[in-house]
C-alpha cells in the first residue's frame, strides 16, 4: 500500500485537473474491479459485483489536491496566482511548485510592512525562473500543484495531498484485499472535493446507493496548543459524527461502531468544527442517502506535510473491511 | 384543536437536527389524526398525506415546516465538565447559567452550563460574551466517574418548560420551528371541512438548521407542483428596527422575493384577503432562510411560497410566539389549499 501511497501523492492532481491522477489508480486496479468506468465530470467509478443478496454501496475517497492557478504575469515574468481549494499562504512561503508541464517554479512573497504578519494569497509569487514576460514558459489559467515528496518518519508518512490520495489508496487496498461480499461495492474517486464536491455529488445521481460513506482525513487535536479535538494520530480511524457540512445519520454511525467493536478495531470519534467532506454532497442526493465518514487522522492538514499514521491507515483499511464484508444493519436508534 | 396544548408538548419534547426520532413520533401522532397516510422517509421527515378530490390529474401541494431544534454534541472532557460542540446556530450569549439534558446511552442526566463567578474573572473579561469553546457543561459527576456515564457524541438539549405570558402568549424553547408545525396541524384538521382538489403532502422536515437536508431531499421525493416552506420569522421586540421585523398578533408574513414564486405570493395574499385575515408582507431580498431556500431548485425547480409565524427572541429557550399567529397562519394554509386548481397550476408556468 505505501508503494501506491507514493506514486497518488506524488501524482499531479489540483481540482478539476485529476487525469494524472486517475491514471494511476485505473492502472492500479485493472482486473481487480470487475468493472471501472469514468462519469462526465471525471471520477473514476469501479464496481466489485456481490453475491446478489446485499446492498449497494458507495465508498468514496477524493482524487484532487489544493493547488494554484495563474492569474496574471507581470513584465519580469513572475507570476501571480489565486487559490484551487483552501490554501493557506502560510505554508508555502519558499516552498515549490510544479505546473503540468513539469515546469517548476519557488513560491516567493512581496516585501511587507509587518514580518510578523502572515501574508495573503495576493502577496504572494511564483518565480519559474524566467528573465522576462515573453520568455516566461507559464500562461494565465497554467494549474499548478505543491511540490513534496512523501518521506517517512518511523511508522508516520510525511507528504502533500494525503487529502485525499491517502483515501484513494485506502480504497484501492480494500477492492485489492476484498475477495467475497454480499454488497455491490462502487468505489468512487472523485474529482474537486476541495471546491465544490462536484464529482462525489453527481456519481451519488447516478449510482443511487443505499449507503455512502466517504474516506478522507481530519486534522487532530493532539498538537502543540491546539484547538481542543479529541482526535489523536496513532489511536485508531475516525468515525464521523458531525462536520460543518453534515450531521452523519446516527444509524450509519452506530453500524460503523458495532463493526468496529466487532472486529477489535481502535476507532475514535470525530467532530470536525471547520470543513467537510464528500458525504455531504452525498447525503443530500436524490431522495436522501444515509451517509457516513470514515477520516483518518492527519496532522497539518492542506500543508506540503501532511502526516499520518501507517498504524491508523492499515486499521482503516481493516474497518472498511469488516463493514463491506457482513450484511448492513442500519436501524433507528 | 387546542393550540396551546399542541404547542406546549412539540415545544418540550426533544429533538435535535440529525436525531429527530421523538419529536417525529410526536408529529406523526397529531398530524396521523386528519390525513389519509402518513409514512417516515429514507433520511427521517415525517410525511403526512391527504388526497384532494381531484380524479384525474393528481397535483400535489408540499407543506414543509422542520421540526428539528438547535442544541449541542458532548466533544471533550476536562475535570469532569464536558465540552461540547453546536449542532446548528446556537447563540452563546444567552448559554451561562442554562439547564441542559445531557442524553446519555444509559439515561437523561440534568446538567447545567457552567459560568465563572464574576468575581473571579478580570474586570475587562466581565463584559465579553463568553464563546462555546469556553462552555463547559456540569453533571454533577467527578473526574473519575464521567466517562462511566458519558461518551463524545451524546446528544445535549436545553431543558425548558412553557411559560405562558400575559395576552396569552407563550414563551419557550424550539418554537422554531414547533409553531409552524403546530400551524401545519390546525390547517390539515381545517382541510377535513374543506373541498380541496389537489393532495396535501406535509413534512415535518429533518436538520434544517445545519443543511436543510431533509427539505432537499424530501421535495426530491415528492416531486411536488407547488411547494410552502412555513418558519418563523423575527418579531418586533426592544431593540429592533427597520423593515425586517414584525408584530406578534397580526396575523402570518407572506415572503415576497427571489425565493418565491410570484404566482405563489399572490396566491397566499389572495387567500388571506378572500378570508379577511390579518396579513404580512415579508420581503426577503435574498435567500429567505427557511427550507423554502432548497425546495425551489430541486429537481427542474418547485414554485415556493413561503409563510412566516413572528417570534421574539429567536434562537434562545425563550422564544416567545402567539398562539394566535400559528392559528391564523394555519387557517391561510388552508385557504390556499382550498383554493388550488388547474387554472392555478397552469397559472405557475404562464
Amino acid at each position: 500500500m505505501k508503494e501506491t501511497l507514493q506514486k497518488l501523492v506524488e501524482s499531479f492532481g489540483p481540482v478539476g485537473y485529476e487525469d494524472e491522477v486517475r491514471a494511476v489508480i485505473r492502472q492500479e486496479i485493472e482486473g481487480v474491479a470487475d468493472q471501472i468506468s469514468v462519469n462526465k465530470l471525471g471520477s473514476l467509478i469501479a464496481v466489485k459485483q456481490g453475491s446478489g443478496r446485499g446492498k449497494k454501496i458507495m465508498l468514496v475517497a477524493h482524487m484532487d489536491e489544493i493547488g494554484l492557478i495563474v492569474t496574471h504575469i507581470d513584465a519580469r515574468g513572475f507570476a501571480r496566482v489565486t487559490q484551487l481549494g483552501t490554501v493557506y499562504p502560510i505554508y508555502h512561503i519558499g516552498g515549490r511548485v510544479r505546473f503540468a508541464s513539469g515546469q517548476l517554479g519557488v513560491i516567493g512573497v512581496d516585501r511587507r510592512e509587518d514580518n510578523n504578519k502572515p501574508p495573503a494569497l495576493d502577496q504572494l509569487y511564483i518565480d519559474v525562473g524566467a528573465k522576462d514576460k515573453p520568455s516566461c514558459p507559464v500562461q494565465v489559467g497554467d494549474v499548478a500543484c505543491f511540490h513534496r515528496s512523501m518521506e517517512a518518519v518511523g511508522n508516520r508518512l510525511i507528504a502533500k495531498s494525503m487529502d485525499d490520495r491517502l483515501g484513494c489508496a485506502m480504497l484501492i487496498e480494500t477492492l485489492r484485499r476484498l475477495r467475497t461480499t454480499p454488497h455491490e461495492v462502487y468505489f468512487v474517486f472523485s474529482t474537486q472535493e476541495e471546491m465544490t464536491s462536484a464529482g462525489a455529488r453527481t456519481a451519488a445521481y447516478s449510482i443511487e446507493p443505499d449507503v455512502a460513506l466517504a474516506i478522507d482525513v481530519t486534522d487532530t487535536g493532539d498538537t502543540p496548543r491546539a484547538l481542543p479535538k479529541a482526535v489523536e494520530l496513532g489511536k485508531g480511524p475516525a468515525i464521523k459524527l458531525q462536520d460543518s457540512g453534515m450531521i452523519v445519520d446516527p444509524r450509519v454511525k452506530e453500524w460503523m461502531v458495532k463493526r468496529a467493536r466487532e472486529a477489535r478495531i481502535p476507532y475514535q470519534l470525530e467532530i470536525l468544527r471547520g470543513g467537510t467532506t464528500d458525504a455531504q454532497a452525498i447525503q443530500i442526493s436524490r431522495d436522501g442517502i444515509p451517509t457516513g465518514s470514515l477520516s483518518v487522522p492527519c496532522r497539518y492538514t492542506h500543508s506540503p506535510s501532511e502526516m499520518v499514521d501507517m498504524a491508523d491507515v492499515e486499521n482503516g483499511v481493516k474497518l472498511l473491511l469488516a463493514l463491506v464484508k457482513k450484511p448492513i444493519v442500519l436501524s433507528d436508534e | 384543536m387546542d393550540v396551546n396544548a399542541l404547542l406546549k408538548k412539540l415545544s418540550q419534547t426533544t429533538g435535535l437536527s440529525g436525531y429527530e426520532t421523538k419529536i417525529r413520533a410526536e408529529v406523526l401522532a397529531e398530524w396521523g389524526r386528519f390525513v389519509d397516510e402518513t409514512r417516515t422517509d429514507k433520511v427521517g421527515n415525517a410525511v403526512a398525506v391527504k388526497r384532494g378530490y381531484a380524479r384525474k390529474a393528481h397535483r400535489k401541494i408540499m407543506l414543509a415546516s422542520h421540526m428539528d431544534e438547535i442544541g449541542f454534541m458532548v466533544a471533550g472532557f476536562s475535570h469532569g465538565f464536558l465540552r461540547v460542540s453546536p449542532i446548528g446556530g446556537i447563540d452563546a450569549r444567552v448559554l451561562p447559567g442554562q439547564e441542559v439534558i445531557v442524553h446519555s446511552r444509559q439515561r437523561d442526566l440534568p446538567g447545567i452550563i457552567s459560568s465563572t463567578p464574576p468575581h473571579l474573572l478580570k474586570p475587562d473579561d466581565r463584559s465579553k460574551v463568553i464563546s462555546l469553546d469556553q462552555l463547559w457543561i456540569d453533571v454533577g459527576l467527578a473526574p473519575a466517574q464521567v466517562n462511566r456515564f458519558v461518551s463524545i457524541g451524546d446528544l445535549v438539549s436545553i431543558r425548558r418548560d412553557v411559560t405562558e405570558l400575559k395576552n396569552g402568549l407563550l414563551a419557550g424553547k424550539a418554537f422554531d420551528n414547533r409553531a409552524s408545525v403546530a400551524a401545519v396541524a390546525v390547517c390539515l384538521e381545517l382541510l377535513a371541512t374543506i373541498q380541496h382538489q389537489w393532495d396535501v403532502i406535509a413534512v415535518a422536515t429533518v436538520q434544517e438548521e445545519t443543511s436543510a437536508l431533509g427539505a432537499a431531499t424530501s421535495a426530491f421525493g415528492i416531486a411536488p407542483d407547488a411547494a410552502i416552506a412555513i418558519d418563523v420569522t423575527y418579531g418586533v421586540q426592544y431593540g429592533s428596527a427597520g423593515n425586517e421585523v414584525f408584530p406578534l398578533d397580526k396575523g402570518p408574513t407572506i415572503g415576497i422575493g427571489p425565493n418565491m414564486q410570484p404566482k405563489m405570493t399572490q396566491g397566499l395574499i389572495e387567500a388571506a384577503q378572500r378570508i379577511k385575515l390579518d396579513h404580512q408582507i415579508e420581503p426577503m431580498a435574498g435567500s429567505s432562510g427557511t427550507d423554502g431556500w432548497l425546495i425551489q431548485v430541486v429537481r427542474e425547480g418547485i414554485p415556493t411560497g413561503v409563510v412566516g409565524i413572528p417570534l421574539r427572541s429567536m434562537h434562545t429557550p425563550v422564544e416567545v410566539v402567539s398562539p394566535r399567529d400559528v392559528e391564523q397562519t394555519g387557517r391561510l394554509l388552508a385557504e390556499f389549499i382550498g383554493g388550488l386548481d388547474e387554472k392555478f397550476y397552469e397559472s405557475l408556468t404562464e
